[in-house]
């Protein structure tokens, strides 16, 4: 925190109307054929955030944004804010890594990061009798999550650059 | 220090979600939090909108004139069983005013139309364009043209949810419109909408193609709309019960124009 203080930090806006076209895209409705590989946006623009702005993008704000999905979504409370929580707890561990890491190397983090926030939902959602499943469909989207990764990562990444946002 | 932050979120998600989930302590912060979700909801429903409202701009005289035929005849079709309905309906008041029994009420109907789904395809939940502000309340039943819908599970101020009869969460006390046996119908786990009867023993008198209708039991749905069709019965003696199979009539999968019962 300390060594970025001096910096003035600016594009607060940006980060915050990227989240709202993830919050978008995460209830839009899709084709049925499609339904099922919807990927974590919201968790993969977290994951960019954090890689990209350690110091502005934390816990608090993964757990806020987190409780933002859930009223979205009329899930459970507290049960997006746990999983985001803990995901930006392991990429602000890894953040360092995950800019040297070639684009597979990367997908396969954000892949296990996703799988694990899926898998924690999935635990909390048979604990809270509210499941819906009974197989490994829940991992669904941490594939498709993978998959489209490099566009997330280079259009963040554009955006950020272009709109100087530190 | 990130440890510490991390148990300390991970503690306090874990005892929201469960005064959330055991005792509904939350429902009045998370209606005041459903505002800043709004926005979203509403764009969700501009698509829908604009191409209703287009639609309506770019239609010809012909296609206008074709439609309102049309409509024509089904509404003469209809006011013609109507009129056999009303006489029905005013004999069965004198009958069960001789039998003492409560006078049966028209239910109020108001529209609601679909907005969006939930984004995980496992959960059967719907968003609907009518909310607080429209007099919505929770535990409300909806209907659609054919059959009953679910049930509105949580408001905002102008949108709710409504959560399927055939979500695996969700039960339906019923009657078989044919012989008035009471049961309860369940939804299914997976993406399918069908629906099991449960608890029903081998020699209860149900056949494939009856018509289920809302009993009314448990206070949630008005008495006597159709909830599904039986599609299949199986005997199996190892099991204690019949596995019987119902289909929703309500068209759950297409239905975007809803009726919600006051």
């Amino acid at each position: 925190m300390s060594s970025f203080g001096f910096r003035h930090s600016q594009g607060l806006w940006v980060i915050i109307a990227s989240f709202i076209v993830a919050a978008f895209l995460l209830v839009m409705p899709l084709p049925d054929a499609m339904v099922y590989y919807r990927p974590e946006w919201i968790v993969l623009f977290l994951i960019y955030w954090i890689m990209a702005l350690p110091h502005r993008v934390g816990l608090l704000s993964a757990w806020v944004l987190g409780l933002f999905v859930d009223v979205l979504e009329d899930s459970l409370l507290g049960l997006n804010a746990l999983g985001l929580a803990l995901v930006a707890y392991l990429a602000l561990s890894v953040y360092r890594r995950l800019r040297m890491f070639t684009m597979l190397q990367q997908a396969s983090t954000v892949f296990i990061l996703i799988g694990l926030h899926q898998l924690v939902s999935f635990w909390i959602l048979t604990v809270s009798e509210q499941n819906t499943l009974s197989n490994l469909m829940f991992l669904v989207p941490a594939f498709s999550s993978a998959l489209i990764w490099p566009l997330v990562f280079y259009g963040l990444r554009y955006l950020r650059r272009s709109l100087h946002v530190v | 220090m990130q440890g510490y932050k991390l148990l300390t979120l991970v503690l306090v998600s874990l005892i929201i979600m469960f005064a959330d989930n055991r005792f509904g302590y939350l429902q009045q912060a998370r209606y005041y939090a459903s505002y800043t979700v709004m926005p979203i909801h509403w764009l969700l429903e501009v698509p829908q909108s604009l191409s209703e409202q287009l639609s309506d701009v770019f239609r010809s005289r012909e296609e206008l004139f074709r439609e309102n035929q049309a409509l024509q005849e089904t509404l003469l079709m209809q006011q013609y069983q109507l009129q056999k309905i009303d006489h029905l309906t005013a004999e069965n008041q004198r009958l069960s005013g001789l039998l003492n029994a409560s006078a049966v009420v028209d239910d109020i109907v108001v529209r609601a139309q679909l907005v969006s789904e939930a984004s995980d395809p496992f959960r059967k939940q719907v968003l609907v364009n009518k909310g607080t502000a429209h007099g919505v309340y929770e535990g409300q039943a909806v209907l659609d043209a054919d059959g009953l819908f679910g049930q509105v599970i949580s408001v905002e101020p102008y949108y709710s949810w409504v959560q399927l009869i055939t979500d695996s969460q969700h039960s339906t006390p019923i009657q078989v419109n044919r012989n008035g046996i009471r049961a309860v119908v369940t939804g299914t786990l997976g993406s399918r909408h069908i629906m099991m009867m449960i608890n029903m023993t081998d020699t209860s008198d149900i056949v494939v193609g009856d018509v289920l209708v809302t009993s009314g039991l448990g206070q949630r749905f008005p008495a006597g709309y159709r909830v599904g069709v039986i599609t299949s019965i199986v005997h199996d003696p190892g099991q204690p019960f019949v596995t019987v199979t119902v289909e929703p009539t309500a068209q759950l999968n297409t239905s975007r124009d809803l009726l919600l019962v006051f």
